[in-house]
């Protein structure tokens, strides 16, 4: 007998849902979608850019984590399986994309290996606040390599925790620290350069030299 | 302040942001502007990045509904929730040739009935999650004084067919375990009645796995 009847408060503990789930049920494979679907999509979207892309690859991460629902014995959080997966399934993606190896690791640049930023200390320093915004947050999101990108992701965006997003990523929790770091300060540049580029376009506005 | 000591606050940046703050640290961030504003910048950033999970936007029904048509066509999901009593009945039938009658049937029956009773008491009853616990287990009284006679039952199949009796104790305890997961689950949460109609699913599969080893006995 399915019994589907819902209430107004009522829903299905997860840990209920994953063990229907794990006997076939459809109604607790829908509501484990359900439940998890916007973050992952949120994900893949951020990850690739492209809502087709993004759609694809949520489906492939939630059919690989259903074809294994049922060896899944609770070590680890379902959330964080399901995101590994999401994970595994994207960079697999972009792998395929530029036609070599992506992994955490291809994406830092020589000057950024220490983790330390650039600083000229001679510069005017451009403060972000005031200009920092979600639109150009997410602009500059879009624009981080992909190791860089999803720490900050999981980390900053969804709210994960180091450990959490190590074993997403299978990597140490000290790499997530890392990554995340990282992926701070490459923003800070990203965003500083709107900053410049708006105060450009007032001085051309003004009418004024751009040097 | 010298670029050493802002290159040997930058060092340790990363264990700044993460709430690790020396006293050197600290006492060269009140004296250093652009360290500060560095500082300033990456906090907008960290603050400003969950605003961006607000938006953030559903997969088209397009995504579920081919997801659907891939589990179904694989057989990984099955239109009505088949449980394990229904998995169980295909090989039961004709297999419990040598099972002594037991009582289990009635037993479980009652109890559902029980159950089935208390589920559908009043709203009052289901607000106070002590009274109507103390009620479920009153009601499932006859599936744990049934547990000795159902083990007996069992045993008693060891002899005749040892691989049947052995996948029939694993289905009773998945069982068993769907209906502890269950019940911890109404103690919770006593007043969702998703999670009761789930006890009471799973209380009336151990029922029906129950009444089919009956069936068996019969058809000896």
């Amino acid at each position: 007998m399915a019994r589907t009847r819902r209430t107004e408060t009522g829903e299905v503990p997860e840990a209920v849902s994953i063990r229907l789930a794990q006997q076939g049920d459809a109604a607790a494979f829908e509501r484990l979608y359900r439940l998890h679907s916007r973050r992952v999509y949120s994900l893949c979207l951020r990850m690739v850019g492209n809502t087709a892309e993004a759609e694809d690859l949520t489906q492939e991460a939630f059919l690989q984590l259903f074809r294994k629902i049922a060896t899944f014995r609770g070590e680890s959080a379902f959330s964080t399986w399901l995101h590994r997966l999401a994970v595994n399934v994207v960079l697999m993606k972009l792998r395929k994309k530029s036609g070599k190896e992506t992994s955490l690791e291809q994406v830092t640049e020589p000057d950024e290996e220490s983790g330390t930023p650039r600083r000229d200390f001679g510069a005017i320093d451009l403060r972000l606040s005031g200009s920092l915004d979600r639109v150009n947050l997410q602009r500059a999101v879009d624009q981080l390599p992909p190791g860089y990108k999803a720490a900050f992701i999981l980390h900053d965006v969804q709210g994960y925790e180091h450990n959490e997003i190590a074993e997403m990523l299978g990597c140490s929790i000290g790499n997530s620290k890392s990554q995340l770091h990282k992926a701070r300060m490459r923003l800070r540049d990203l965003l500083q350069e709107v900053v410049r580029e708006k105060a450009r376009e007032e001085r051309r506005a003004a009418g004024g030299s751009e040097d | 302040m010298s670029v050493a000591n802002c290159s040997a606050f930058l060092e340790q940046l990363d264990q700044w942001m993460e709430g690790e703050r020396s006293p050197a640290a600290v006492a060269h961030l009140r004296s250093c502007k652009a360290c500060g504003n560095l500082i300033a910048d990456l906090d907008s950033i960290r603050d400003t990045a969950p605003s961006l999970a607000a938006t953030d936007p559903e997969p088209s029904e397009r995504v579920w509904s081919a997801l659907r048509a891939q589990l179904q066509d694989e057989g990984l999901i099955h239109a009505a929730h088949p449980g394990v009593s229904d998995i169980l009945k295909r090989w039961l039938r004709g297999t419990f040739l040598v099972l002594p009658r037991p009582v289990l049937a009635g037993a479980y029956l009652a109890a559902l009935i029980a159950v089935g009773f208390v589920l559908s008491g009043s709203n009052g009853l289901r607000n106070d999650s002590n009274l109507w616990m103390s009620r479920m287990q009153r009601s499932t009284q006859p599936l744990s004084a049934s547990l000795e006679t159902e083990e007996g039952a069992i045993s008693s199949m060891a002899d005749t067919n040892p691989v049947v009796t052995a996948s029939l104790r694993k289905s009773l305890a998945a069982i068993d375990n769907d209906i502890a997961l269950c019940e911890k689950s109404v103690r919770e949460e006593p007043q969702n009645e998703f999670v009761r109609d789930y006890l009471y699913e799973a209380y009336q599969q151990k029922a029906d796995l129950i009444a089919q080893v009956t069936e068996g006995d019969e058809g000896q």
